[in-house]
């Protein structure tokens, strides 16, 4: 047999999950942009360096983003991946697809590109990886005949997100896919005309589970949550109490200890309860959540890159979600504009606001500061007021 | 849209791109021209855009605007 070209790659194929190498290979066997893609990470592999060359090509006709430009640093020994560029395309929202709308992307994919694809990145998108500048706007022509769209890139609203919401969870709090999707929909011009100082991400979870992660990986944060009390039904407590231990499982690990239990009656206190869906997670039959639903709207979430990485917080506890949403869209805009306004280039919104300070911050998007707001109790006990205010008070 | 202030803009771009630095950011471009409304420069870049005078140029995390003339050109295999 001969010898294999890329025996550091080969290993990863030895563990016991599935590799992406194998997947790589696979497609090689039909296209000379994957065996070069694999040759060339080999080389990546022994030398301990990347080989592609960042950015160029944004777009195609009429778009600033959506298309993520990539060149091999050694077109002489990788020729097929001399040219390699990425296209985000923007998922359905909730990652609902039938197969035939995945077959079609995948024939797009197979005609203009490698074949290989990233289902999802952590953008959400659909990453179709690689193909050549000549093929960029054909390929993008036919994903639009077949009802698709390229999602954000660079300093652009980035394609938002959402959790399956009720489409299939009964937990949701807030209509999370028709949130994004108008979202999306009003905001074209930002996604694909990039206009902003940097990236600005909005994610949407239907309740405080937060399953797309929009706490730690978006600008902007939509939650659902409650107002009121949590509904119990206590015969399905009861029933629960032979399979699980009621008190330690639940009422010791509910985070502010708002729970009580005799063995026979769960008891709330629910105005000292900050809705964080624990318990109702593990006696979903027993707890639901209360009637009157809404969301919570955190802000500054990042990962690391110029700055570490920030968890989103809270700046409005509590608002209605109702199409058309122009309560939640005006607020974004606001926020969007200030930041627009006042950000560094690179700077995200979570960054320009610990430059700037939340008083700031409040008074241009024109919010009240409420206890919620504290992001960290305990841990930092200085309130800056306004010196007006302050003369306030001490009249 | 004011034709004068999409002149202005490609001047000053011509202007700024004497140096070796050719790629600008959105901001940059509104701090050359502190006086004028933000988001008319904006909206004077996008048409800028859609005439092909200015274009897009992005790492994949950044975008920035460079005059059409001086876009990378793809290096062919060698
Ligand atoms: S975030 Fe909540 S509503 Fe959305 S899928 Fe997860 S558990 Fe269900
Ligand atoms: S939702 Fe969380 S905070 Fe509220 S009662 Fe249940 S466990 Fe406690």
């Amino acid at each position: 047999m001969a010898e294999s070209k890329t025996p550091l790659l080969d290993e990863l194929e030895t563990g016991k999950w599935p590799s992406f190498v194998k997947e790589m290979k696979q497609a090689a066997e039909k296209n000379p942009m994957a065996r070069d893609l694999l040759d060339q990470l080999e080389l990546s592999y022994k030398d301990k360096i990347g080989h592609w060359k960042h950015g160029g090509i944004v777009g195609v006709k009429g778009y600033g983003s959506g298309v993520i430009g990539r060149y091999s640093d050694r077109p002489d020994l990788f020729p097929n991946v001399q040219a390699f560029h990425t296209l985000r395309v923007n998922h359905p929202t909730g990652w609902f697809y039938k197969t035939d709308a995945l077959r079609n992307l995948c024939d797009v994919w197979d005609k203009h590109g490698s074949g290989l694809t990233n289902m999802h990145g952590s953008t959400g998108d659909a990453i179709l990886l690689g193909t050549r500048t000549e093929h960029l706007q054909s390929c993008f022509d036919d994903l639009s005949d077949a009802g698709f769209d390229l999602g954000g890139s660079g300093s652009a609203l980035r394609t938002p997100s959402a959790c399956v919401g009720p489409g299939r969870c009964e937990w949701a709090c807030i209509d999370s896919l028709d949130v994004c999707y108008n979202i999306t929909m009003s905001y074209q011009d930002k996604i694909h005309r990039p206009m902003f100082p940097y990236k600005f991400k909005i994610k949407v979870a239907a309740c405080s589970n937060d399953c797309v992660a929009s706490i730690a990986r978006s600008d902007l944060s939509i939650i659902g949550t409650w107002k009121g009390d949590i509904q119990i039904d206590q015969n399905e407590v009861l029933a629960y109490a032979p399979t699980i231990d009621i008190q330690k499982e639940v009422c010791d690990l509910c985070p502010t200890r708002c729970m009580e239990w005799n063995g026979k009656e769960l008891k709330i206190y629910n105005e000292d309860c900050n809705r964080c869906m624990h318990c109702i997670n593990l006696m979903p039959k027993a707890l639901r959540p209360g009637k009157e639903k809404g969301a919570t709207i955190l802000i500054g979430g990042k990962a690391p890159i110029l700055q570490g990485a920030l968890l989103s917080w809270v700046i409005v506890p509590f608002m209605k979600l109702e199409p058309p949403y122009t309560e939640l869209k005006d607020l974004i805009e606001r926020i969007q504009d200030w930041w627009d306004e006042n950000a560094k280039s690179r700077e995200r919104l979570g960054e320009l606001i610990k430059r700037l300070g939340m008083r700031v911050f409040l008074r241009a998007v024109g919010l009240p500061a409420v206890p919620q707001m504290v992001k960290a109790p305990r841990t930092n006990p200085y309130v800056f007021f306004w010196p007006e205010e302050i003369k306030k008070e001490v009249k | 849209m004011s034709e004068n202030l999409k002149k202005h803009i490609v001047e000053l771009f011509h202007e700024k791109s004497k140096g070796d630095k050719k790629m600008f950011y959105i901001r940059d471009v509104t701090k050359w021209l502190p006086d004028e409304d933000r988001h008319a420069i904006q909206d004077a870049v996008k048409e800028l855009l859609d005439e092909e005078v200015l274009k897009y140029w992005s790492s994949g995390s950044s975008t920035y605007l460079i005059l059409a003339e001086f876009f990378p050109k793809e290096e062919p295999c060698s």
